[in-house]
């Protein structure tokens, strides 16, 4: 009993040491790369959905299927504790726990993502993680480029609301 | 009567699924990836816009020293360390795979296109950065958000769906370029 409830626990609500969701992770990749010849990137997929939402017969890409997997696992491995929750950590602090400034935050967040991940090449699945662990220089270029704007962004922001 | 109707529909739907079985069959293995990409990425913590913010803003990164030994306190940076065992594994893997002679199952090649250099690309991962930092979120972690009921996640993704759209629209004689997201 005491057992099963820890295994319970570990798969379906606790976090993971950093070692194992990289090794999960990366033997997604390569489960991927094996079985269906593909590589393992989100950004695409995000691309298919807006070909098909423009052109109505517009057939679904494969990377349409993968990034519809994402949100049922991130699901799966909660579900122990699972709930509906507009907080969103630190940032609430940030926005004055205003929901409508939060909101615009995220949108004008995501629209960077989106437009920087096209820009760049891919986001942090295709450059970070792929491209990196096949040798690409462009791709750890973009990493870095990545950290070097997450961080001066971060510390300007935190630095300015005066937020731990 | 009833019977009939529906031995005619199940009927329709065996021709239609032969004619396209190819793309048919490799949906649910898709699924089943992408929710496998989903679950670890839940689990490693990247979901989490603290954790995230951690990795741009580290706090309380030390060493111990006691007569009891070292302590590490080295949380802040656990996101390094989910990035870099993938990476590892996933060169290791592929380095195995290629040695073996056969880097997928069907014995096909893998669909791969490498990034070429272009420092153009540059700027938008800067872009790209500004946007993780105020996001929390890159586009894989923000689906897996939605799944785990962050509910401002939905306007993340709406944000992305916007971006990539934007750059598609701004910039059209840059989309040919490679991608390999």
């Amino acid at each position: 009993m005491g057992f099963l409830t820890t295994l319970l626990n570990l798969l379906f609500s606790q976090s993971w040491s950093w070692w194992a969701a990289g090794l999960g992770i990366g033997l997604t990749a390569l489960g991927l790369a094996w079985f269906t010849g593909r590589r393992l990137g989100v950004t695409g997929g995000f691309e298919d959905a807006l070909t098909a939402m423009e052109s109505k017969s517009s057939p679904m890409n494969w990377k349409f299927w993968f990034i519809l997997g994402i949100p049922l696992g991130s699901f799966l491995a909660n579900i122990g504790h699972w709930n509906w929750t507009w907080l969103y950590g630190r940032l609430d602090a940030i926005t004055y726990g205003n929901i409508y400034i939060k909101v615009l935050w995220l949108l004008v967040g995501g629209f960077l993502v989106g437009f920087g991940a096209r820009w760049a090449g891919g986001c942090v699945s295709g450059n970070s993680i792929m491209g990196i662990s096949t040798g690409n220089k462009m791709s750890l270029a973009v990493t870095l480029g990545f950290l070097v704007a997450g961080i001066i962004v971060t510390n300007l922001i935190f630095s300015f609301f005066k937020v731990m | 009567m009833a019977l009939k109707k529906i031995s005619g529909k199940t009927a329709m739907k065996k021709a239609s699924s032969k004619k396209n079985s190819d793309s048919q069959t490799k949906r649910l293995p898709l699924l089943g990836f992408g929710a496998l990409f989903g679950y670890f990425l839940s689990k490693s913590g990247a979901t989490d816009y603290d954790t995230i913010i951690n990795m741009f803003r580290p706090q309380n990164v030390h060493i111990d020293h006691s007569p009891a030994g070292l302590s590490f306190h080295l949380e802040s940076l656990q996101l390094y360390g989910v990035i870099g065992v993938a990476i590892a594994v996933i060169a290791l893997g592929l380095l195995l795979l290629e040695s073996s002679g056969k880097t997928t199952r069907s014995g096909k090649p893998l669909d791969w296109e490498p990034l070429k250099w272009d420092t153009d690309r540059l700027m938008g991962s800067f872009i790209f950065g500004a946007g993780w930092a105020l996001s929390g979120a890159c586009p894989g972690t923000s689906l897996a958000q939605l799944g785990e009921g962050k509910c401002v996640a939905l306007f993340t993704v709406i944000g992305i769906l916007a971006g990539v759209w934007a750059y598609r629209k701004y910039r059209p004689k840059a989309v040919d370029k490679e991608q390999v997201c």
